[in-house]
């Protein structure tokens, strides 16, 4: 189990620490920061677990921190402790903003705080944000009102440790209301000539609840798509029979919704935390044909330009519309002095990203458009190795549609108190992942 | 009016003075003992400030501890938190705070009778260890479950403090009984502080069979607790063995559905579990659990890089034992451009194991991906990509596809400079594969490996030289300038490391009959002479004992120079079989990260390979022990047993014994083929050659 947190800055020195145990002495985080520069000087290769003098540093980078714990156990369950620390700066994110060097030093009372809240003894405890700030209202800079308000009757919630450990009670709104958004990042790696190699469909359907007291929510999706019911046994062929039935497994839900009643009946049901959450993401590895395809030609001429051509078209279907779309494509350092030609979007020469970026506001589905730039390069050049090749990257969002194909049928919420009405609403967008590119020849 | 001019007077007046931020200590003292409450509290944050900074306050210990007995909430916070961080230094005076603890530990609000609880069993000071037993008996009976949660916790930290007071005062027996208590959040504490308590000293609590007794309550809870209480109850499922083949079933399907929880620790907790009771249900490889089990990896694919991580080289372990889990998702493992750089060199070691070598259609598109990677710019990614393309030909094993797995390496050779020494491994690994039928390819190498003028200053590595000298050795002919080569090699002699030095002195001794004899003399006396390493000493002087004998021995000769050494079949390294069971027992800990058990832990170093390597080095000295029996048959002239008199030679002259030696450099591919795997495919060729040697020691 993790002996303690630290939160250090980009060089691995010590910003702020909580020991949850004693067999590892405070001055082992000082090694931290030339561990780091050893194993970078070694190779480049920094894997997240160092180990140094029977101590192990497990720990995650986030903005300009190290978020750490060590411990001396080879037992340890890292999974849990990787996926605690990720946790801890959600948690943080909520009460701070954004989770940096600064933040931590100016919010250090409160994070002492949920430190000792989220993990007695490196055991984590209480990770749900709804219910810690029931109780943990040390002013940060976004909670100051609660904490008046809250002074004097500053106990831990009673549902903390009941098996609806993440909604109080009492909860109540005017207007009882259900947003849920259904949102598909499309990641995919395109070859040149326009071969996908790999695709895959991250969705996620995401919540954000007013609803009040402790409403009971079923959702219910198209039976007509991947989301098939077991019920439906008459298949057309058996591969896709087979195909739909492995992406129904990859479904991630929430804890809030019951999985053993999904298990069994196949029925989405439970009680949300208040607000926004997460209820549930799923992914699908059927092969797509790129929603926005780009044909990049780069032609070097070296010593002189470097010449670009670029045909972007919008694969989707006439009515739909790509919105920000953003192409990136990369050139290499030293490129300068660039002279674009378009008809629609606009250019931008980004030097320090070495790419050039073609925004396109609004690109309609059917449409093709082109660009073209040229770049020059030095007329001297060093005797470099060629740098990597980066990938053509794309940004868009199409809303409105969503590449699998799921639909929401219906949301149906029912509070067996208070009896009230509510309203489901429901939107659909498909956006780029973090990994939709395209690589140049 | 008066009286409003009164109240605003006071108003005034009760401005409470503010600290500034320097943080001196007499103003954070003024602070401290000030009658404004408000300024009291400020000057506390403000030294805890200044103690998260790392500058020492603890002078001011008595003054925070003043402001113990408060009402506020916050306040209490802010100083037991001093409290706990300066306590070990000055033991004599949390003696003052005893007596708040204890009270506090009775706090109507629950809040305070943890932080109470939690704090006390924190302090490492015996005198506070004495005032433990009241409040803790007290608050792992109360009411309110979260303030029990924490005391069960408590427990296992006043173990780690005083194990002989903790079993004085029997609060191990509450821990054990704690395991029944109706919130699961309380059961998943106190597995976790047995657990604890268990590792430090197994004799104390009979974990296993209370694990045992309990199965069923886990599986309840499991439903209804959070995300790390599941873990922490998985963790314990794990750890028990189901009775039969029902009970297994009955346990996979109720953590089946975990499988599906966004966290990934629960699913890896989840898949520990399964993977656990898979045998005993003897499910066959199309069964539904496989599916549901291969998903649940795939989706640990799309988590953040560290997890991905924990996740790659657990599937690593599970692949060993269930090689077609993922057999269709070899996509899944095709690096992203933005992956940190640990995870693109973990993700093509896991494409060169899963591709299916029955699957050319598969097989050709991971070549163009690897050959994708070695075009790519990060040298450790690029070495990799290089050798998991000789390895994906060895695997593959068709000589078509591993003649054009050889063409996008000579291509490489061309085109990326820095990665020669890279480039010839791996070609030499293909060569080693399959080089012998195909003459084509070895010319193909070869022609351009010659036009390197000065290869043993192009190659960086002893490794690759190594393997170019054992080119030089092997074929002769393709190389024009032979000579002018080996002898910059001999040149540099003492300068190489031990794999170059050794196996410049087998390309030598093959080559003796072709060179000038003077070089042969030479390197021979170099060996003896220069050599830091004791094998090759040895090997040399083996040698020279050798070729001094008469020339009648002309077939020994001949049959040392022509023996060649065995193909490669793998160049995949596999954990042995003991080692693997325990690794998947051990699943998502550090230890299976790393691929040490944690029976290795007070060992430095990596087990694995040592436990091969010893495993190895009995297997050797077996051999090594049955020859010695044979040559003492032969010397003493009596059967020991059949066995051994159908191998025994009747003349017992040296040079046969030598012979037989050598024969078993051929007789045995089997430990040489081991050998490979076990070395990888760093030091496949001459350190199998160096352990017979050894052997050949033990012999002399």
């Amino acid at each position: 189990m993790a002996s303690c947190i630290y939160f250090c800055d980009s060089k691995g020195r010590s910003i702020l620490s909580r020991r949850y145990r004693d067999d590892i002495s405070p001055s082992a985080i000082e090694k931290f920061p030339s561990l780091l520069v050893d194993s970078e000087q070694e190779s480049n290769v920094i894997p997240p677990c160092l180990t140094h003098n029977g101590i192990q540093y497990l720990f995650i980078q986030h903005n300009d921190l190290y978020v750490l714990t060590m411990t001396r156990s080879l037992s340890v369950n890292v999974a849990q402790v990787f996926a605690f620390l990720y946790k801890l700066v959600d948690v943080l994110a909520e009460y701070v903003k954004t989770v940096e060097e600064e933040s931590i030093r100016d919010n250090f009372v409160i994070i002492y705080e949920l430190l000792d809240e989220m993990m007695d003894y490196g055991i984590p405890q209480i990770t749900e944000t709804k219910m810690l700030k029931q109780y943990i209202t040390q002013k940060s800079f976004k909670l100051i009102k609660s904490a008046k308000k809250s002074k004097n009757v500053m106990r831990p919630p009673s549902q903390l440790t009941k098996s609806v450990s993440w909604r109080p009670e009492g909860i109540t709104y005017k207007k009882n209301e259900a947003f849920l958004d259904v949102i598909e990042s499309i990641n995919m790696l395109i070859t040149a000539q326009g071969q996908v190699l790999r695709s895959e469909i991250l969705g996620t359907v995401k919540v954000k609840s007013h609803l009040s007291g402790m409403p009971d929510l079923k959702l219910g999706l198209n039976d007509k798509g991947i989301f098939t019911s077991d019920g439906n046994a008459s298949q057309v062929d058996s591969s896709t029979q087979k195909r739909s039935n492995i992406e129904l497994e990859d479904l991630k839900f929430h804890q809030c919704v019951r999985l053993s009643k999904f298990e069994n009946e196949k029925i989405i049901t439970f009680i949300p935390p208040d607000g926004d959450f997460e209820l549930m993401n799923y992914r699908l590895s059927t092969p797509i044909k790129p929603l926005i395809w780009c044909d990049v030609k780069i032609q070097v001429h070296s010593k002189s330009r470097i010449e670009i051509h670029c045909r972007a078209k919008a694969q989707i279907k006439k009515k739909s519309t790509a919105n920000n779309v953003e192409i990136l494509i990369p050139i290499p350092d030293d490129a300068d002095s660039p002279k674009f030609k378009y008809s629609h979007g606009s250019v931008k020469w980004v030097p320090e990203k070495s790419a050039i970026i073609w925004k396109l506001k609004s690109f309609p589905g059917g449409k093709e458009y082109s660009m073209a730039a040229q770049l020059g390069l030095p007329s001297i050049s060093d005797l470099e190795i060629p740098k990597a090749k980066r990938p053509v990257q794309v940004k868009f969002q199409i809303p409105y549609f969503t590449t699998s194909g799921i639909q929401v049928r219906y949301l149906k919420i029912n509070e067996p108190k208070l009896q009230y009405q509510s309203y489901p609403w429901v939107r659909y967008i498909t956006e780029s992942g973090d990994d939709y590119t395209i690589r140049t020849a | 009016m008066d009286k409003k001019l009164k109240k605003f007077l006071q108003n005034a007046t009760r401005v409470a003075p503010k600290i500034s931020k320097k943080g001196e200590l007499f103003e954070l003292r003024n602070g401290l003992v000030s009658p404004y409450p408000q300024t009291r509290k400020d000057a506390i944050k403000k030294t805890i400030q200044q103690m998260t900074l790392g500058k020492d306050v603890s002078s001011l210990f008595p003054d925070v501890l003043k402001n113990i007995a408060t009402t506020d909430v916050e306040q209490k916070k802010l100083v037991y938190l001093y409290v706990m961080n300066y306590a070990e230094t000055h033991p004599e005076l949390c003696i003052l705070a005893v007596n708040t603890f204890v009270s506090d530990a009775s706090d109507p609000n629950p809040l305070i009778r943890c932080m109470a609880i939690r704090t006390m069993s924190m302090i490492r000071v015996d005198k506070i260890l004495e005032y433990i037993e009241i409040p803790l008996r007290k608050t792992l009976q109360d009411d309110n479950p979260y303030v029990r949660k924490t005391a069960v916790i408590c427990v296992a930290k006043l173990f780690a403090l005083n194990q002989e007071l903790c079993k004085e005062l029997g609060v191990l027996e509450d821990l054990v009984s704690a395991l029944e208590d109706s919130n699961p959040m309380v059961v998943a504490n106190a597995i976790a502080s047995l657990t604890d308590i268990y590792e430090t000293d197994s004799t104390v609590v009979p974990l296993p069979k209370l694990i045992q007794g309990h199965v069923s309550q886990f599986l309840l809870a499991l439903n209804e607790c959070t995300e790390w209480a599941r873990i922490t109850i998985l963790g314990a499922l794990a750890e028990y063995t189901a009775k039969d083949a029902l009970e297994s079933q009955e346990i996979i399907d109720r953590v089946t559905p975990h499988l599906q929880h966004v966290n990934a620790a629960v699913v890896l907790a989840s898949v520990k579990v399964v993977i656990k009771n898979l045998p005993l249900i003897q499910a066959n490889s199309d069964a539904p659990i496989f599916g549901k089990l291969s998903s649940a990896l795939v989706s640990l694919m799309s988590t953040p890089p560290e997890m991905q991580y924990v996740a790659i080289r657990n599937i690593r372990i599970i692949l060993e034992k269930y090689p077609h889990i993922l057999s269709r998702e070899l996509r899944i493992f095709y690096v992203k451009f933005n992956d940190p750089l640990y995870v693109k060199l973990e993700k093509i070691d896991t494409l060169v194991r899963l591709v299916d070598p029955s699957n050319l259609k598969q097989c050709t598109l991971l070549l163009a991906e690897l050959k994708e990677y070695a075009m790519e710019f990060e040298p450790e990614f690029v070495s990799r990509a290089i050798l998991a393309l000789s390895q994906l030909g060895v695997k593959y094993s068709d000589s078509k596809f591993v003649s054009k797995v050889l063409d996008i390496l000579v291509d490489l050779c061309e085109t990326r400079d820095t990665f020669k020494d890279d480039c010839l491994v791996a070609m030499c690994n293909l060569l080693r594969h399959c080089g012998s039928e195909h003459d084509e390819m070895v010319t193909q190498v070869c022609s351009i490996v010659s036009t390197w003028s000065g290869a043993d200053s192009i190659l960086q590595s002893d490794y690759a030289k190594c393997n170019f000298v054992w080119l030089l050795g092997e074929y002769p002919g393709k190389f024009p300038h032979l000579q002018t080569e080996l002898n910059s090699f001999i040149d540099s002699f003492a300068q190489e490391d031990s794999l170059t030095q050794m196996s410049i002195l087998m390309a030598v001794v093959r080559l003796h009959r072709s060179i000038p004899g003077s070089t042969l003399q030479n390197v021979l006396e170099l060996a003896t002479h220069n050599a830091r390493e004791i094998d090759i000493r040895d090997m040399a002087i083996m040698y020279w004992r050798c070729l001094s004998l008469d020339d009648s021995n002309d077939d020994l000769i001949s049959e040392l120079c022509s023996s060649s050494l065995p193909e490669i079949s793998t160049t995949l390294d596999t954990f042995s079989p003991e080692l693997l069971e325990t690794l998947l027992r051990e699943l998502s800990t550090l230890g299976s990260v790393y691929f040490k058990p944690l029976s290795s832990m007070s060992k430095q170093n990596r087990l694995h390979s040592n436990a091969l390597r010893g495993k190895q080095l009995d297997e050797l000295k077996s051999i090594a022990r049955d020859e010695i029996a044979k040559n003492m048959n032969e010397e003493t002239l009596l059967d020991l047993d059949g066995d051994i008199s159908s191998n025994a030679h009747t003349d017992g002259s040296i040079l046969d014994e030598l012979n037989g030696l050598f024969d078993m450099n051929t007789a045995s591919p089997s430990i040489q083929r081991s050998m490979d795997q076990m070395t990888l495919n760093d030091s496949g060729k001459t350190k199998s050659q160096s352990s017979n040697t050894q052997d050949l020691l033990d012999l002399f």
